[in-house]
């Protein structure tokens, strides 16, 4: 079972039943490959999709998502292998000074 | 007369209403969030914003209550595959979403009918109050779109979208860069509508190539639809029959963004000139508007109540908007400015506000 962390900045979004809107929203989704844990949260807060992938399913540019405290960089094909315990943060790329 | 104006910015969308006769912020929706557009449909009173959101992606958000609640809607999407093909010598890249640029109501008897005009240069229908939206693919699918370029931004987008009051199959798109195109049953096919404007940017053998035309904004008379104004990359055309007429005499500067166009009145329009085009500030540092009553012939350069000192207030072709009634006007600025006219521009007040950069301006 991943734990995905949606930062605050994607969880004001989401359906107010959620959680708070200033605050990281945290699911546990089971999962054996990044792509199958994204599907599984998607399916939770189905709005989500569109704010993390474009329309061709690639992450999002100005997205960042880190697996275990590294970034992903194939944001294309998010297929990579995950353990019973990782951690997966889906965050805004920062921008600005 | 309309008594509530949007103001879509950098920051947010405002709701500006009239009280005892004064203009005021009554509310602001998606604070802190960029808002490119706002668009009000007459048929069912809804409103939809378009946020575009720069971690996130382009958002249709609609209000069925003036605001007080928000849902969102579907967004325009690009298939896997289709490519954005440009004639200014750019590589071809895969088509995304990356503004809704226009977005205008159909007929009164096109119940849920929507035109989204994008950058790269699709345009979208949707007969489902923006629940669902489809390409026009007779548009996407023309050889001529692959020379269509950007205007400001790396790719081509349609930024005006005019529907024929009384006939809805009759549409005309504005886009920057490609002229305007136009449709006369629904969309089905289309036909360029520049001939006769002037791209003084392109070589001397491309400069009436219609296809190349760099129009700013398009906008049509209501009850005289024959007549269309342009503000265009290097002047002002107006259009009433035949070809496109280039009208040189707007004071102080033919160059800008924005136009409108009196309701009944097809020879009436304003005009926000700046001073062109590698630096786009007002002329002299003075904000004006340019006003014709005689079709073009002669110009009124509008001043009571702006900004007459070290003003460097850009209006964007969005952000000029006239209400039904033809009397009521409004425009804000890049710098946060925000001005109401009550009677076709002799006057105007400023509102008490320092606004985040204004994108869109509409009356509800």
């Amino acid at each position: 079972m991943a734990k995905v962390v949606l930062a605050s900045a994607l969880s004001r979004w989401l359906p107010a039943t959620a959680g708070k809107p200033s605050e990281d929203v945290i699911v546990d989704v089971p999962g054996a490959r990044l792509d199958e844990v994204l599907t599984g949260v998607f399916v939770r807060f189905p709005n989500l999709r569109d704010y993390v992938l474009d329309e061709h399913g690639a992450v999002r540019h100005h997205v960042a998502v880190f697996v275990d405290g590294t970034a992903i960089v194939d944001k294309r094909h998010p297929t990579q292998p995950l353990n019973e315990r990782s951690e997966i943060y889906v965050m805004q790329a920062l921008s600005g000074g | 007369m309309s008594n509530t104006l949007l103001i879509s910015t950098r920051k947010g969308l405002f709701v500006v209403e009239r009280s005892h006769g004064e203009w005021d912020i009554a509310a602001v929706a998606f604070l802190g969030d960029n808002v490119a557009l706002t668009c009000v449909d007459p048929r069912d009173g809804a409103w939809y914003a378009v946020l575009d959101l720069g971690h996130f992606g382009n958002k249709l958000q609609c209000s069925r209550d003036c605001g007080k609640t928000w849902n969102e809607c579907a967004v325009p999407a690009y298939a896997e595959g289709e490519q954005v093909i440009t004639g200014d010598g750019k590589l071809p890249v895969p088509a995304t979403l990356r503004l809704i640029w226009s977005l205008e109501p159909g007929g009164v008897d096109q119940p849920g009918r929507l035109w989204a005009g994008t950058i790269p240069g699709g345009l979208f229908r949707s007969d489902d109050h923006a629940a669902s939206w489809q390409l026009v693919r007779s548009l996407w699918d023309m050889e001529e779109r692959k020379q269509w370029f950007g205007g400001g931004f790396d790719q081509p987008g349609i930024h005006s979208i005019c529907v024929e009051p009384g006939d809805a199959r009759m549409i005309r798109i504005g886009i920057s860069t490609a002229g305007i195109w136009g449709s006369n049953d629904d969309g089905a096919t289309w036909h360029q509508c520049a001939q006769g404007m002037r791209a003084a940017y392109m070589p001397p053998e491309r400069a009436h190539d219609p296809n190349v035309q760099d129009v700013h904004r398009l906008v049509q008379c209501r009850e005289q639809p024959h007549v269309f104004w342009a503000q265009h990359h290097n002047g002002v055309f107006r259009h009433d029959g035949g070809d496109w007429q280039e009208v040189t005499n707007v004071s102080p500067s033919v160059f800008g963004f924005a136009v409108a166009v009196h309701p009944r009145d097809a020879d009436t329009a304003w005009f926000v000139p700046a001073v062109k085009d590698e630096r786009r500030i007002p002329v002299d540092g003075k904000v004006v508007v340019a006003r014709t009553r005689d079709g073009g012939k002669s110009f009124e350069v509008l001043r009571n109540g702006l900004p007459q000192n070290n003003a460097y207030d850009l209006v964007l072709r969005h952000a000029l908007a006239i209400d039904a009634s033809g009397d009521r006007l409004a425009f804000g600025s890049t710098t946060g400015g925000a001005w109401i006219s009550e009677d076709q521009g002799d006057r105007w007040a400023m509102l008490d506000a320092r606004l985040p950069p204004v994108y869109a301006v509409t009356f509800a």
